[in-house]
């Protein structure tokens, strides 16, 4: 069949019919609306994205096609119609005839779907049996390993025994989209499935479920928060907000011509990467604040199939930079890079097994206890998740204050003076100070977090992740915070995030970590538009943006994931993934070379004398 | 396979060093506290000739750690020594008259004959226990705000409210004294262990059954479990085959941590209060007695018994939950 | 938490109940013209109120040497209920410390005090007690040593395992970037939040040592009579079970309705517990 024809049948019969679909939150004495009035139609084989924020009820429609609104949720007027059926009709024993065989559904929890203690395999094996019961053990085996070949899971059969606690979150998002199409379902419910993985691995997924498509024949209804994403992937776009249907558009309409203003901020928000002006802060005195040299670290974890033995996971290789006095310094890579463990040698939490780090020209190594909390008074790091890196029974202004109690800084009658000056300067509203931190939102909270990274007036501040937690429209006021912070205090920053358009906003100067080795090291705008490193290329390609891509996915995206930490291949580390891995870069490591305003560790352009 | 060697191996030779250690405070326990067990042996008459003889012969004057060493060694043969007490074939050889020569009875011999009739009691206790819990956990956990739930809410805080002294005097009382349903007093036939062993499931009980339930409740809010029902899999499948398999482990820990050492600590009072002739009723008149070399042998046998436990459950739960392996 | 579990009946039963009995405890005897250990060969087996030939001045009845079962019942719950409390007190804070220094510290020093507990684990109580107690004289003292014995490794073992989690959580990261001292994350971060959820289960725990100390006092190794304590009045009774049973069942019946209003105090402060972390974690 091809893909015209299967169009053309989805004009005649839609195979979904969603009609004025209200949901519910239901308690004793009164309902509040979580979905308003919700309609579409989808057609046999087409992709449909639904967008929205956080909050917006994209979970809820998701579940409530498959006829799943976990408690005290009520679908209380309206229908999900399939051919004709009203699926939020359907008894239990029909539903289970339902679910599986005609509707299938994958989350984005995918490493909690399945039961750990139960190898992969089983699982799949046993949720074709039930619903296909014509399919005999030895059948439904050939089938799911067959599909996890199909998918590109690498040695089937071996992750067929393997338990779900052994995979990857992408390549457990492969395993759902198999066990989600091996009974060939007419629609596919993809409830923000990417939102967990990183990007290279998101559009992975993204780009497997689109050939899927073709294939199966499957009709898909797809729900994410990114709109570079849903307009990748789909022919028409349905735009929630607070439960309600907005607009319902072609992609290019609602890039070029948004219906509403919720939607022209939607898809201006989404950051530009090429179109747009940025002028981080660049070092003026070209001075050394923080110098690394050849840092390695490496844990131990246990090893099930050796004796007495230890596993090492080498997170972090030889890793050097100097960071410069005034610059923005960006730290950027996937899961698994190395770079929350360089963060935590940064800090100073953990020590490195190899090499030094140097604060203002002494080395840190060295340092006694008391030259070692001095340090820690000009040397501030604002974690990640606001949630849990502050202490849930103290106040905020115990919060704040306690670095200058624990280093003296000024005397106790100075404390509320300075806490209220620190308080003003992050933006925290009076009155705030005798706040749990349970009572505050995550911006809030990460306000208290830079506040008592600020409260000691530090030379340099590690931002490790501290974004990531807060949408996009914080975390833009939140930048300003730092440029304004930044020219009040003149101080240094280390940005350390996983979130490629924030370093292009924030940064002057960008390392790319890959499998715990600096792989690129440059200057904003050459990484931005002219990265060296095919690693570097194929993140960039990875990016979920609305301007055109200035890489080509097609071309650069890399099949497959990083390989483990404990077996480091010989040579070049990224040769496995590399699409030029020449013969050299399976035997020797790439040697450092310097190129303009950075450096590249790659043969190719170690060979390349252009460069 | 690889991983059950390296366990076993690693397991077993910090096992031995726990006994080890444990085996030479009790030792040294038993030696430094006052009571002078020579004159146990040698009876209220004898003279002090006589008991320095005797502690001489029975080495009791050298210095503690050559004490251990050399019962250490008598244990590899499978020597736990002899009761300074009971005679072999059973009677009391206390008194210290004119047998000073019979020949006393040897401590594995002692334990051999008790071990049996313990383990019947322990096994039809656990046997009992599990019997009850079992189905009633479950479907307490599955309907956490039910009123079977309730109901063995209620159960299981009387149960863990009776002391087994008490409970076990109130049965012989009703059950046997006053309705003749049961023997028990001794040990004549199983009918015997019924009483006692329906005293230790009690106890069991209350521990097992509550944590059986807030275990399957905990699992069935996994994830997974609603996410099987939307894959196409029946709750009941994910229920049987799922549920009940993660819910197991924090009992089999149960079992290792809490239970295994409630059981042997019941099973003494128990044995006592019924004089049933096993392990605990053995160890308890020792400590009447002051037969030291009974109470020690008890005490490295039964802490080698809880060590050899917790490995069995730490390797059964890692075979249901590889994560367990890491 | 202790708001979730007072709205629960339970818990105010079980309060009720215990403060009754334990105002009681310490009043009754005080004002009482007879003492527990007061002997009265005339009125020896005494049957309670509620029986033929029982009076108003020995609501419980009498044992075998006329002494009065209300007074020994008393000043029994006295006793147990000292013993209960500080042997629980005791092991939680040594407990606490052991579990707080290993979990936070790590390496060697967890890895040695986590031995030493499973060590003193592998000694069941009764063989702990039977060695420490039945080779000399037990007194108060000595049983409370022995429970703290018996029972510190659990407590150690549960507060490592969540200093172990919470010394992960970034708030310790961040506690150790602004300069503070091992002690001072341990004692004003960690220990707050950790240790009031451990200490509510303890209310269970000082019903099980009542048991224990009940159990002692049976075999002949607890405190040592006259005193009064459950166990030498149930070992008492024993011996008149077929013609003075109220000996037994009554002071029974009495330390039974104790520790059920313990567990019931204690087993509503769990699932409160239980309940307030499951909502934190959301």
């Amino acid at each position: 069949m091809t893909k015209n024809q299967t169009i053309d049948d989805a004009i005649d019969k839609p195979i979904l019919t969603v009609n004025k679909l209200n949901v519910v939150a239901r308690s004793s004495d009164k309902d509040t609306a979580i979905l308003t009035d919700i309609s579409f139609n989808l057609s046999k084989g087409e992709i449909l994205s639904v967008i929205g924020e956080s909050g917006s009820g994209l979970t809820v429609l998701s579940k409530s096609l498959m006829n799943w609104l976990p408690s005290p949720l009520v679908a209380s007027k309206g229908s999900v119609l399939y051919r004709g059926d009203n699926v939020l009709n359907l008894s239990t024993n029909e539903l289970r005839k339902f679910r599986g065989k005609i509707f299938a559904y994958i989350g984005s929890d995918s490493t909690t779907a399945l039961n750990p203690t139960v190898p992969i395999g089983r699982h799949l094996v046993s949720k074709l049996r039930a619903v296909m019961p014509e399919y005999s053990e030895t059948q439904a085996q050939k089938r799911i390993i067959d599909l996890f070949d199909a998918v590109r899971i690498p040695s089937p059969i071996e992750r067929f025994n393997e338990f779900p606690f052994q995979f990857s979150g992408g390549m457990m998002q492969r395993v759902m989209i198999v066990d989600a199409l091996c009974t060939d379902p007419e629609l596919l419910v993809a409830d923000n499935i990417t939102q967990p993985l990183d990007v290279t691995i998101a559009k992975q997924i993204v780009r497997l479920l689109y050939d899927l498509r073709d294939e199966f024949g499957t009709s898909v209804v797809f729900s994410t928060a990114s709109l570079p994403m849903a307009a990748d992937i789909s022919e028409r776009l349905l735009v929630l907000q607070n439960g309600r249907v907005l607009e319902e558009a072609t992609p290019k309409q609602i890039v070029d011509n948004p219906g509403t203003n919720y939607t022209k901020a939607l898809s201006e928000r989404v950051p530009r990467i090429w179109s747009a002006k940025h002028t981080p802060m660049k070092s003026l005195t070209q001075k050394t604040i923080l110098s690394v040299k050849n840092v390695s670290k490496t844990y131990f974890t246990t090893d099930p199939k050796a004796y007495f033995s230890k596993q090492a996971v080498k997170a972090v290789r030889g890793v050097s930079f100097d960071v410069l006095e005034g610059e923005n310094f960006g730290i950027v890579g996937e899961s698994g890079c190395g770079k929350s463990t360089l963060s935590r040698l940064l800090s100073w939490v953990e020590k490195p097994d190899d090499g030094e780090i140097l604060f203002e020209n002494k080395s840190i190594n060295t340092m006694n206890s008391s030259e070692l909390k001095n340090l820690r008074n000009q040397f501030q790091l604002i974690l990640q998740d606001p949630y849990t890196s502050l202490p849930g029974h103290k106040t905020v202004g115990e919060i704040i204050i306690e670095p200058l109690k624990i280093h003296r800084s000024c005397p106790p009658q100075a404390y509320s003076d300075r806490l209220f000056e620190v308080m003003t300067e992050v933006g925290l509203p009076k009155g705030t100070e005798v706040s749990l931190p349970s009572q505050l939102s995550a911006s809030m909270r990460q306000r208290v977090n830079i506040a008592r990274a600020m409260v000691t007036k530090p030379n340099l501040l590690i931002l490790d992740e501290t974004m990531s937690s807060l949408d996009q429209v914080e975390q833009a006021r939140l930048l300003d915070l730092f440029d304004e912070l930044q020219r009040r205090h003149n101080f240094t920053y280390i940005f350390i995030s996983h979130d490629l358009a924030l370093v292009r906003r924030a940064c002057s100067r960008v390392l790319v970590m890959y499998l715990g080795r600096v792989v690129e090291m440059a200057a904003n705008e050459d990484l931005f538009f002219n990265p060296v490193h095919p690693y570097s290329q194929a993140l960039l390609s990875a990016m979920p943006t609305l301007e055109k891509n200035r890489f080509d996915a097609s071309k650069v995206l890399l099949e497959g994931e990083p390989p483990s930490p404990v077996n480091i291949p010989l040579g070049c580390s990224f040769r496995s993934r590399c699409p030029n891995a020449l013969e050299i870069c399976a035997t020797e490591s790439p040697p450092n070379s310097p190129i303009r305003s950075g450096q590249v560790e790659c043969h190719l352009i170690a060979q390349d004398k252009n460069f | 396979m690889t991983f059950v060697l390296s366990f076993l191996l690693r397991r077993l030779s910090q096992g031995l060093v726990i006994v080890l250690l444990v085996g030479f405070v009790i030792f040294s326990l038993l030696r430094i506290v006052p009571g002078d067990p020579v004159r146990i042996i040698v009876g209220p008459m004898a003279t002090e000739k006589q008991v320095e003889e005797i502690a001489n012969e029975l080495g009791l004057n050298d210095p503690l750690p050559i004490q251990f060493g050399r019962y250490l060694s008598e244990i590899t043969e499978g020597d736990f020594g002899n009761s300074f007490i009971k005679a072999k074939g059973g009677n009391a050889a206390s008194g210290g008259k004119e047998n000073a020569g019979v020949e006393r009875a040897a401590v594995l011999d002692l334990i051999k004959n008790a071990i049996p009739l313990s383990a019947i009691l322990a096994g039809l206790g656990t046997a009992f226990a599990l019997m009850f819990s079992i189905p009633l956990g479950i479907a307490a956990g599955l309907r956490p705000n039910g009123l079977i739930s309730k109901l063995t809410f209620a159960l299981s805080s009387i149960f863990v409210s009776l002391p087994n002294i008490w409970l076990a005097i109130l049965l012989i009382l009703i059950v046997s004294t006053q309705l003749g349903w049961l023997p028990a007093i001794g040990y004549k036939g199983l009918s015997y262990a019924i009483l006692p062993a329906i005293v230790l499931a009690v106890e069991l009980s209350a521990v097992i059954v509550r944590a059986l339930a807030s275990s399957v409740t905990t699992t069935m809010q996994e994830n997974f479990v609603q996410a099987g029902v939307v894959r196409g899999l029946t709750l009941q499948h994910m229920i049987s085959r799922h549920v009940i398999r993660n819910a197991s482990i924090p009992i089999l820990n149960l079992f290792g941590a809490q239970l295994g050492g409630l059981l042997l600590g019941s099973l003494f009072i128990v044995e006592y209060i019924f004089n049933y002739p096993g392990l605990g009723l053995l160890t308890v008149n020792a400590v009447f007695q002051r037969d030291f070399p009974v109470i020690q042998g008890v005490a490295i046998l039964t802490t080698a018994a809880l060590v050899i436990i917790n490995i069995m459950v730490d390797l059964i739960s890692a075979g249901i939950d590889r994560r367990l392996q890491y | 938490m202790l708001k979730a579990a007072w709205k629960r009946p339970q818990f105010r039963i079980g309060l009720i109940i215990i403060v009754s009995l334990l105002v009681l405890a310490i009043i009754l005897p005080l004002i009482s013209s007879t003492s527990a250990t007061t002997l009265s060969i005339r009125e020896r087996f005494a049957p309670p109120i509620f029986m033929d030939g029982g009076n108003l001045k020995h609501l419980f009845g009498t044992d075998q040497l006329g002494r009065d079962l209300l007074l020994r019942s008393l000043i029994g719950l006295q006793n147990a209920v000292f013993i209960g409390l500080v042997s629980v007190i005791g092991m939680f804070f040594l407990g606490a410390i052991i579990g707080m220094y290993a979990g936070y510290k790590g390496g060697w020093i967890d890895t040695i005090l986590m031995r030493i507990t499973d060590a003193q684990m592998s000694i069941p109580v009764i063989i702990l007690a039977i060695t420490i107690l039945g080779v000399s004289r037990p007194t108060a003292f000595s049983v409370i040593v022995v429970l703290i014995l018996a029972g510190w490794p659990t407590y150690a073992r549960v507060i490592r395992s969540v200093t172990l989690t919470e010394s992960k959580k970034e708030f310790v990261r961040a506690a150790k970037i602004i300069g503070a001292s091992d002690q001072r994350i341990i004692l004003s971060h960690i220990a707050p939040n950790i240790l009031p959820p451990v200490a509510f289960i303890a209310v269970l725990d000082v019903a099980r040592m009542m048991i224990f100390e009940a159990i002692f006092g049976f075999i002949g190794i607890g405190i040592q009579p006259p005193i009064p304590t459950f166990g030498n009045i149930l070992a008492d009774g024993t011996k008149y079970l077929i013609n003075a049973w109220w000996i037994t069942v009554i002071p029974g019946l009495f330390l039974f309705t104790a520790l059920i209003s313990l567990n019931l105090i204690g087993s509503t402060l769990e699932s409160a517990r239980n309940e307030a972390l499951e909502g934190r974690e959301q």
